[in-house]
């Protein structure tokens, strides 16, 4: 099978020749349709700097991120926009939910972006709300609900669309353990049910063992990678663990 | 480091950021100190040497300037100091005592206004000879404008101004006490709750502006409203509800609205309509003070200006209607009049008016009139030959007047004060009836010369010879006369031919309306430069508030160009929702006062309007692409 994404050979690096820094280089995998992947390392590694690539936001210094074939970065202007309303959906740390409109508003602010029709608008939200468990949300104003709530309500947003890809950025960063396992689970269902395809940046070893697969970076390249497959997600979390201990990571941040 | 020096390098790094701060500053210096140089001045000093209005004039429009510029200053400094909350914030964890801090921000503040204070004071006299020119152009007078330098000026606008910065200064002083470290560091992060619209209070705010209006347009004189509760009072009145209803309107009606809009999902759920819908009604509640202050001002603006303006507009007119001829006076001596004739230039006509000056029995018209009520009046009389005669030159229509009748020229008529002329008759002293057939509001003989004239037919006039004082007057007409000339001849004939000029009855109406024309413009430049500042402060805190859901969308996909759509429709109703209220509230004001003067001001006022509108459109303009600048700048950074 095709894969929906392939990154080849990037490498990017800041500043100018003689002072310059290179955040990533040499760095190639594939995603397939339908996977839950995990990209972790340390601060610094440059897993931010690879989520806005992907994002179309940043683009490499060499090599290319090809995208159902296309590669996105010769994209310019209004079909890079347009590239971007149709095949990615974001999830970010800090909800980034528009105070001004409900919820139910947020969450049907990419439809109304991409001009579906209002009919069908209801119905794709309630369905999405209803993966989420934020149905009685719904008319309530961000200001009115808790950090969890925000962050289910941003996924909502982000997935609502049917995306190819969702990129999350530390999408549980900012909160408790509880509603971090309640987003996390949801994320999950949505993939095993839907064959949502997502791709979580985190440096939590408890919200990485959620993924199906796990991409390790350090100092700008790759380390290793390791897959899930039938393990329960206890034993993961142990192996996740065991790779940071060799590789340096955030242990620490794990209990 | 001392705090004098911390102070100074503060500005010296931050001086983008500090730039319209301290532009806001400038330009209300120069605004008052090029005023009070023009005051102070001895070219408009000794011009205006006969008219000492014009110096209260001043004076009132000085003291109107001050209030305004600290007003505005005022403002200025607290949007200022709302974005400068984090860093002070930060000097006080880093554990900089608060005293210092405050004095920090007391010298800092200090420094700004000394600095713009001599730029703005070396800007204000570069400016001071273009609009002394401008001044003595509206004036009429024909001098050249000098560069004066005025040390009385210079000290006032100093005094004045460093008040204004010891309040502001001691204000930044002030700020760390005024608030917790907490608030300092997210100065605007809390969640507005949502306006709930009334549709009590929005009728009740609509109530309120048409009372206002209605008692606005009542007549002055006439309505038994105004003499009921005083002229202060109702005027008091009129002002307050407007105000209030306008603040009720900002504050319910437009949330309303757009609250109706909200529920059209149909329309809201396409593009970025959702969103500008929404953040309007966001803000537009938070924003009522604003918005109200803005339509106020505007209308403030409009309605002085239009009215002064107006005046100016319709001076010549007033004098065309008042000295039809442009010089006129009563022959007394063949000598005077050679003289006079010597003088004279070409002239388009110089004609010999035969009239009678006859005192009426008038009781028939003293019961119509409210104020003057004397049985007795004199009229000049003329006969429709003359009339016709003198029509003619002056390019007005013939008439034709039967015997026994006539027709009253009486310019002054008012239908509220004056008479009903139409079929009622005057008797001579020897009981010859007269009944006027009709009135004119235009007259062929220069009213302060001949007063009111009545025309009667061409034998009326002859029978009527004998009954009364027999009048020769000597009406000339010329093209562009100047005053000049207007003054020589009024040397050569005595003060008894009751000498009637328009060059210099229009110079005596141009000079007080002129100054008033430019202290109206004057002030209405610095209200609307005010204005525009206002709702430019205010849209650029808020894009910088909400550049980071800018950002967000952004990364959603929407393109540049539907951003850029849904940020001038939200500023286009922050700036014309306020201008329309204001216009319209001018719009009455200006209608009650050209009712209350019997003038059409519909024209000069509509000029007034639009140029108004377009400068502020500019300022809408402006705005946009700042805000624009600021979330392209803010996404290109954020990726």
């Amino acid at each position: 099978m095709e894969p929906l994404l392939k990154v080849e050979n990037i490498k990017k690096t800041y500043g100018k020749s003689s002072a310059a820094y290179t955040a990533l280089e040499n760095i190639s995998f594939d995603i397939h349709a339908g996977e839950f992947v995990g990209i972790m390392g340390p601060s610094g590694a440059g897993k931010s700097t690879l989520l806005n690539m992907l994002a179309t936001i940043d683009s490499p210094t060499e090599g290319k991120i090809y995208m159902n074939d296309t590669s996105i970065h010769d994209m310019k202007g209004a079909d890079l926009t347009d590239f971007r309303r149709e095949n990615l959906g974001f999830i970010f740390q800090d909800y980034n939910l528009l105070d001004s409109l409900t919820v139910k508003e947020n969450i049907l602010l990419p439809l109304a972006i991409a001009k579906i029709p209002a009919k069908e608008i209801t119905a794709l939200v309630n369905r999405i709300a209803k993966v989420f468990g934020i149905e009685d949300l719904l008319a309530k104003y961000p200001y009115q609900i808790s950090g969890g709530q925000k962050q289910r309500t941003a996924a909502a947003r982000a997935l609502v669309t049917e995306p190819a890809l969702i990129l999350a950025d530390e999408p549980t960063g900012a909160l408790d353990s509880k509603s971090a396992t309640g987003l996390l689970e949801s994320l999950s269902e949505l993939n095993e049910n839907n064959n949502s395809t997502i791709m979580m940046v985190t440096h939590d070893a408890y919200a990485a063992s959620f993924c199906r697969r796990i991409i390790f970076i350090k100092d700008g390249t790759l380390s290793t990678e390791i897959y899930r497959r039938g393990q329960s997600r206890k034993a993961f979390f142990q192996e996740i663990m065991d790779v940071l201990a060799t590789i340096g990571g955030e242990v620490d941040d794990v209990i | 480091m001392t705090l004098f020096s911390l102070a100074r390098k503060n500005i010296a790094r931050n001086l983008s950021q500090y730039f319209l701060y301290i532009a806001s500053m400038v330009f209300s210096i120069i605004i008052y100190f090029t005023f009070v140089t023009l005051k102070y001045s001895d070219a408009v000093a000794e011009q205006t040497a006969s008219s000492q209005k014009l110096g209260s004039l001043m004076s009132g429009a000085a003291v109107i300037l001050i209030f305004f510029v600290a007003i505005f200053i005022a403002y200025s400094n607290s949007f200022f100091m709302k974005k400068r909350k984090k860093e002070v914030a930060l000097y006080a964890l880093l554990g900089v005592r608060n005293r210092q801090i405050g004095f920090m921000l007391f010298f800092e503040n200090l420094l700004l206004g000394l600095v713009s204070l001599v730029v703005g004071i070396l800007l204000g006299f570069l400016c001071s000879k273009g609009f002394m020119t401008i001044l003595i152009y509206l004036m009429g007078y024909d001098v050249i404008a000098p560069f004066t330098f005025s040390g009385a000026a210079v000290l006032n606008t100093s005094i004045v101004f460093l008040i204004i910065f010891l309040v502001t200064s001691f204000q930044g002083y002030r700020l760390i006490y005024q608030f917790k470290l907490i608030d300092l560091f997210h100065a605007s992060k809390k969640g507005e709750a949502a306006p709930k619209p009334s549709m009590i209070v929005a009728f009740l705010g609509i109530f309120l502006i048409v009372i206002g209006y209605w008692l606005a347009m009542q007549d002055l004189f006439t309505s038994k409203v105004w003499e009921k509760i005083g002229f202060l009072m109702t005027a008091l009145i009129i002002l307050t509800t407007v105000i209030a209803g306008t603040f009720l309107l900002f504050h319910s009606v437009t949330g309303f609205v757009l609250a109706v809009i909200k529920k059209n999902e149909k329309w809201l759920w396409k593009g970025l309509h959702l969103m500008t819908v929404s953040q309007l009604l966001y803000r537009i509640r938070g924003n009522a003070r604003t918005l109200t202050v803005i339509a106020v001002l505007s209308a403030t603006t409009v309605t002085a200006g239009g009215a002064v303006y107006g005046l100016y507009y319709n001076a010549n007119d007033q004098v065309m209607n008042v000295d039809p001829n442009t010089f006129m006076y009563q022959q007394t001596d063949a000598k005077s009049d050679q003289q006079v004739s010597a003088i004279l230039p070409d002239t388009k006509y110089d004609e010999n008016v035969e009239a009678l000056s006859i005192t009426f029995n008038t009781k028939e018209l003293s019961e119509e009139s409210a104020f003057d009520n004397s049985d007795k009046r004199i009229y000049t009389v003329i006969d429709e030959r003359t009339y016709n005669k003198l029509a003619d030159v002056q390019g007005k229509e013939a008439l034709h007047v039967n015997h026994g009748k006539a027709v009253i020229l009486d310019i002054g008529y008012d239908k509220r004060f004056s008479p009903e002329y139409k079929d009622k008759t005057i008797r001579t002293e020897d009981n010859t009836a007269i009944t006027f057939q009709s009135f004119k509001t235009q007259t062929v003989l220069n009213a302060k010369t001949a007063g009111i004239a009545v025309v009667v037919s061409n034998d009326q006039f002859k029978s009527l010879q004998k009954e009364g004082e027999a009048l020769n007057y000597r009406a000339i007409g010329v093209d562009q006369a100047s005053v000049d000339l207007s003054e020589k001849i009024s040397k050569q004939i005595p003060e008894e031919a009751l000498f009637s000029s328009a060059p210099q009855d229009f110079q005596a109406s141009i000079e007080s309306v002129g100054s008033l024309l430019f202290i109206g413009s004057f002030l209405g430049l610095v209200f609307l430069a005010a204005t525009g500042s206002i709702i430019y402060f205010k849209v650029l805190t808020e894009a910088e508030e909400d550049k980071s859901q800018y950002n967000m969308l952004h990364k959603m996909g929407v393109n540049a160009k539907e951003m850029r759509k849904s940020i001038a429709s939200q500023v286009f109703v922050i700036f014309f929702v306020p201008l329309a209220v204001g216009l319209l509230h001018s719009a009455v004001a200006l209608k009650a006062f050209s009712g209350l003067l019997m003038m059409n001001l519909a024209k000069p006022v509509l000029i007034w309007m639009i140029a108004y509108t377009i400068i502020y459109g500019l300022y809408y303009i402006l705005t946009v692409a700042s805000y624009n600048r600021i979330i392209t700048q803010n996404n290109k950074t954020e990726g």
